[in-house]
This record gives structure tokens, sequence and C-alpha cells, in this order.
């Protein structure tokens, strides 16, 4: 089995296709959702589909008992309804000043019960029925077709053809509601007309998904976008692409989970629903520690490289100050860990600042003295233009002095009229250029 | 042969309340027990649900309801698929969930600097889904995991009653011992962040008693309606009561009545046409409807009380 065999063998094809597209409107949607701070709606939204779900199903199967393999239409029609009135059932708790999470969860709640109760009654007068719906809490994306495919592929297409051809007034009510009803845009109707999308996005991935996790489809691929761009049209391709990636990988997961799990006496299958939603949450969690901008990890590296810069440049200040000085003495006035030190005096060795049992070279007095002397005109800034007490501008300078850029300085020397004197009276050495 | 058997609402009630004076304690019936169970479980959840509610944690205690089926397989995976869910067990699952939960989604907030809704969600969902995947894997059996979502009232035995009144009683003993503190951390946090040192520890000791509830409840109405308890009876409180102390007892008397009528009407239904429906969520119907009634009554009675002055 290979993977091209995924997309056009007759009985694989017809998942594989399907997961993707449902993945891609998920993507979309929930990049939406996560920028107006709402992908909880999502959850609720979902859950709030199974009582239509059901009532769906069991009134299709009473009406056209023989077509089974039309049902999904009536799943849809269901879930839009439902999902619709439980969209509804929220906005009147939060008008009635319900606070919204609570709001959120008392639907979803109520209504996930009043589906329960469906279900119990669907299992009593239509038992082969009721076997089939079950699978919708969890997805089971192995049984699609070619219908439904072609369902759920036009809807995910309709979902990326309207981000296409709106694309800038969505960017306007996305980054800033007011002013774009201020340009004359038809807020309310965009809105509503994103909720739709909602709904098509959400009753699309039941079946693949399933009502439970259908939330974690949305979240996921937006969260692992969000991390890598500040563009919109970018977040939405990415979405877009993390979401198919997971739904691919997730597809896989469970048709191979469901074969290992299998024995010859014993059918069992893996759900497909957890194993997209696993995926997509791996790609969430890895771009949330790994992205190169965002990530945890760059950020962590990007502060510990200012404080060890910081160190370097407090150390290099205090040889300008002392002359030779041992490890231990540093040790002692810097409060800094030995070990620390040892690193530290080793790379400004290795970089040709320092030289011996610690002294400084001649390009190390030039580097030190250009610390200092950032230091010494901030403190002359502080006290001639803003009018600072002497006594209070050596804080800021010692956090300054790290900060300033070499053309801050040049405007700064400009300002002060190239002064040789601090407020404490001592030299600002002259400005030097060093390799 | 059950007591109730042929009987509809009404007689359902008289039956109860006059077996409620002879032989409930001595040999109770099915239906009886998961009246227990379930009113225990309100007590449980109208306890806790009102300070989630003012903290505006309820979607976390969503996340919780979700993973405590990570939970639930972690205790399958120590202890064997066989061994009945009691108390000691279900006390570990749920400290596992709970402390899992609180770690990651706090992290993901303040670590990550994720958006708070993003974090809620993408943590439960994933949790969630690594639960089904684990239960599937150790039981070889998907029935657990979608019993563990919808719950089955119908399999409750004595056990099962004691291990939720140990819990009522549990959560009855530490809200009365600490009243105090959770109220104070449920309207100011900054005013309880001044009084004492250990406010966030009352947080955490809230999150511990849900996730405790959500776990205990799964048997008897799944972890997802656990969540109707825990929100339903207070909103419905809330719209007659306005100071904490009644509207806990309201909350816990509502989520009882609910359990009351929807042992009741499901019988109801068993006996008048045949209809075995699910009663757990039947119970959570029960607590919408009463929701949607309190509201209608509370709308006429203001607008009675209108008239009257507009009268006088």
């Amino acid at each position: 089995m290979s993977l091209i065999d995924f997309f056009i063998d007759p009985v694989l094809r017809g998942p594989t296709w399907g997961t993707l597209f449902m993945c891609i409107a998920s993507g979309l949607i929930g990049s939406v959702l996560l920028l107006r701070k709402k992908t909880l709606l999502a959850e609720s939204l979902s859950h709030a589909a199974y009582p239509g779900v059901i009532l769906g199903v069991s009134l299709f199967a009473l009406a056209f008992p023989a077509h089974e393999e039309w049902a999904f239409v009536s799943v849809l029609a269901g879930a839009s309804f439902s999902a619709f009135l439980a969209l509804k059932g929220i906005e009147w708790l939060m008008r009635r000043k319900v606070s919204p999470d609570a709001a959120l969860c008392f639907i979803l709640a109520v209504f996930f019960g009043a589906g329960i109760v469906a279900a119990s009654s669907m299992q009593s007068q239509l038992p082969s029925w009721h076997q089939k719906t079950q699978m919708l809490l969890f997805g089971q994306a192995a049984t699609m077709t070619g219908i439904h495919v072609a369902l759920y592929g036009g809807l995910a297409l309709s979902i990326a053809l309207f981000f296409l051809l709106m694309y800038r007034p969505l960017q306007s009510v996305l980054f800033d509601r007011d002013f774009s009803s201020l340009l004359g845009l038809n807020v309310k109707w965009l809105e509503r007309l994103i909720f739709c999308l909602l709904l098509a996005s959400l009753i699309v991935g039941i079946r693949s998904v399933g009502v439970i996790l259908m939330s974690g489809m949305i979240i996921a691929p937006a969260v692992a976008a969000r991390q890598f761009t500040h563009h919109l049209h970018r977040m939405f391709f990415l979405a877009s692409f993390f979401g198919a990636l997971s739904g691919l990988l997730g597809n896989f997961l469970s048709i191979w989970g469901s074969m290992y799990l299998s024995t010859e006496t014993e059918r069992m299958t893996l759900p497909t629903g957890p194993s997209i939603v696993l995926v997509g949450s791996c790609f969430a969690f890895l771009s949330l520690l790994f992205a190169p901008q965002r990530g945890l990890v760059s950020r962590l590296f990007r502060i510990g490289a200012f404080r060890l810069r910081r160190l370097e440049e407090n150390i290099l200040k205090y040889f300008w100050k002392k002359g030779t000085l041992s490890r231990k003495i540093l040790h002692e006035t810097l409060h800094v860990p030995m070990w620390a030190l040892f690193l530290v005096l080793r790379r400004l060795k290795k970089q040709g600042w320092i030289e011996g049992a610690y002294s400084l070279t001649p390009d190390g007095m030039k580097r030190a003295a250009s610390i200092v002397r950032l230091h010494r005109l901030w403190e002359l800034y502080l006290t001639e233009q803003l009018k600072l007490e002497t006594g209070k501008v050596h804080k800021t300078a010692e956090e300054m002095e790290h900060i300033l850029t070499p053309d801050l300085e040049e405007r700064l020397t400009h300002l002060l009229g190239a002064p040789t004197q601090d407020p404490h009276q001592q030299p600002i050495p002259e400005k030097s250029r060093f390799p | 042969m059950s007591p109730y058997w042929g009987a509809n609402f009404f007689e359902f009630f008289f039956l109860f309340f006059t077996r409620l004076f002879h032989s409930v304690w001595s040999q109770p019936a099915t239906d009886e027990i998961q009246i227990g169970v379930l009113c225990m479980t309100a007590i449980s959840c109208g306890l806790i649900g009102p300070f989630l509610v003012l903290r505006k944690m309820t979607m976390f205690a969503n996340s919780l309801s979700h993973t405590v089926l990570l939970g639930i397989a972690g205790t399958i995976f120590f202890f064997g698929k066989e061994t009945p869910f009691d108390l000691t067990h279900l006390l570990v699952g749920a400290l596992l969930a709970a402390f899992l939960t609180a770690l990651l989604t706090e992290g993901l907030i303040k670590g990550f600097r994720l958006q708070e809704d993003a974090s809620i969600g993408l943590v439960f969902t994933s949790l969630f889904a690594l639960g089904i995947v684990f239960v599937t894997l150790f039981t070889k059996d998907l029935h657990l995991g979608l019993e563990s979502v919808v719950g089955n009232v119908d399999a409750l035995k004595l056990s099962d009653f004691r291990a939720s009144t140990l819990l009522a009683l549990l959560n009855l003993s530490l809200i009365t011992l600490f009243y105090r503190q959770f109220q104070i951390g449920s309207f100011d946090r900054g005013l309880a962040k001044t009084l004492s040192s250990c406010s966030s520890l009352f947080h955490y000791l809230l999150l511990f008693l849900t996730s405790v509830t959500c776990i205990g409840a799964f048997r008897a109405i799944g972890v997802i309606l656990v969540l109707a308890f825990l929100v339903g009876p207070y909103l419905t409180a809330r719209l007659f009561f306005h100071r904490l102390k009644p509207l806990l007892v309201a909350s816990v008397l509502l989520g009882c009545l609910a359990s009351l009528l929807g042992v009741a009407f499901s019988r109801h239904l068993l006996t008048t046409f045949g209809l075995p429906l699910s009663t757990g969520g039947l119970v959570v119907c029960f607590i919408g409807l009463l929701y949607v009634l309190s509201y209608i009554v509370k709308k006429i009675y203001r607008s009675g009380m209108l008239l009257t002055k507009a009268h006088d």
C-alpha cells in the first residue's frame, strides 16, 4: 500500500479526500475564530449539533427506509438546524446578562443531553440506524464514498472561495470592527455569513472527526498557523495547509491503528476523529515550541542572548574601572555564580577583549570605553534634557547602556553638544572605532 | 422485579414517598439507587457550580470534564480494566487529570502566551483524543469510551451510591469549612490575595473538587452532561436569588428536583409507551426545562407586579 494508493484506490480515496477537504475548511474558519477569540463557540456548537443529527436521521429513516445512502443529507440538515438553534440560544442567554462562558456551557450540555435522549429512543426503535449514528460521536471516515467527497469538497471549496472573494472586507472586520462599519461595510451581514460558514464547516467535520472533537480541528491548525506569521493571508494559507496535513496523517494513523488492533476473529476500529485531532495538536504544540519568531524556544534563546550580552558588557565595564581583577573578586562584587563567570570569561578571552588572569586588551579597552560612554551620555541626557535629579539617573543608565544603538548615540552626542563630562563630573570617553 | 414496574409519573412519586419511610433503606430498587446517585451528584455540582460560574471558569470545567477521560484511561492502565471504579482509583484519576489539565492550560497561557480560549480548547481536545485512543488501546473496546461520554444510569449499583455519597460529603465539608475563602475568592480575587497568602490554593482546591465530581459522575451521567448539573441549576437559581447562600441551597435543590423528575419521567415513558430512554439525558433536559419555566414564571411574576403597582 503506497502513498499514492491513498488518493486513487477506490476504497481508500473516499476517506482521504473527504478528510482533506474537511480539514482545509475547518482550518480556514478556525483562523477567523482564533483572531476573534471565539474558538470555544465551535466547541459548543459542535456538541449542540448532536440532537439535530439524531433527529434528522430518525426522520429520514422513518420516511425513506430504503435509501440509506442518502442519509447524510439528513445529517447535514439536522445538524445545521440544531446548531443554528444553539447559536440563537447562546445569543439569547448572553443578552440576559449570563456570562458568555456559562451560556456556552449550559447550551452545550442541555443540547447534548437532548441528543442522548433522542439517541436512546432511536436505539430502541431503529437499532440498525442507531449503530450508524453512534460513529458520528467520534467520527468514522472509512465509509465515505464519492457522493460524500463531492459534497464535502463542494462545501470546502465554497468556504475557500468566500475567503478569496471577501478577503478585504474580512480583513478589516477582523482587525477593526468599528472602523469597518464606519467605512460602510455591512458588518452584521458579514458576521452572519461567517457564522453560516462556521456551521457548514462544523457539519462537514461531523462525519470524519465527530461532534465531540470537532472543535479541536477548528483550533489546532489555526494556533499552529498563527505562530509563523503576522499576515492574514499567510495565516489562512498555513492554517489550511496544517489542517490538510493533519487530516491526511490522521486518516493514515486511524487506518494503520485499526489494522494493528484488529485480530483475525475481531474487527476493531480506531476512530478517525481522535487520530486527526492528535496529529493536529502535535503540529500546534510543535509550532508553539519551535516557531522561529513566536516559539517558546526562540523566545527563551533571545532572552538568554540578551542576558549574556548584558553580563559581558558589565564585566568589561568593571575591568575598565578597576584594571586587573581575579575571578573571585568578580564573583563577590557582581554576584554571578562561579561557573557562569568561568564560561563568560573564556568567551571574552576567545573574542580578544581580555587577556592573562584577566585584564583588558587594547581592543577590550576601546569596547569597554564605548559602553561607559553610552552610560554617561544617557545620564547627561536625563539630567540636562529631562531635568531629572542627578542621584536618580544611574539606575536607568545601567539598563540603557545595553540597548542604545550607534545611531542613537550619534543623535545624543549631537543633541548634548559633544560633551566631555557627565553629571557626576566624570569624563565621558571619546567615541572610538573598534573593529 | 422492580416495585416501580408499571408505575406512571404520579404513581411513581406516590410509591417513592411511601417507600421512603419503609423499604428504601433495606432493599433499594434500581430507580431509587438512580435517584440517590443523581441527587448526590446534584449536591456536589450544586455546591461547586456557583463558584465556577462566578469565577468565569465554566469553560475550564468543560475542559476538565473532557480530560477526566484521560484520568480514567490512566486508572485502567495502572489498576487493570476489571477494577470497579471505586473511590481511591477515582481520586487518583481525578488528580491526574486535573493536574495535567491545569498545568498545561496555564503553561500555554503564561509560558507560550497563547490566548486563553485557544489554550483551553487545544489542551482538552488533545487530551480527550489521547484518552479515547488509550482507552481503545487498553481495553480493545470502544464501548467504554462511548459510555463515559454519555453515561449509563441503568448500570448503577449500590457501590456507586456509596461513592457518590462520599464525594458529596467531601464537597459539602470542604465548601462549608472554607466557605469564606471560596466566597471572597469568587467575588474579589485581589482582596483574597491581600487577605491571605494561599488564595491560589483554594483556586486549585476548587479545580480538584470539580475534577473529582466530574469523574465521580461519569458512570451515572457521563462526563459531558455533568456540565449541565454544574451550570444549569445555578443559572436557574440566579433568576430568583441574589445572595450566595440561598443560591447554593437553591442550586442543590433544583438539581435534586430535576433528578427526581427525570427518573420518574423515564419510568413513566417506559410504562405507558414502552420507550426506554436515557435517564441521564432526560435529567439534563429537565434542568434545561426548569430554566425556561423559571424564566417564564419570573416574567409573569414581574409583569404582575408591574400591573398591581400601576393600579395603585
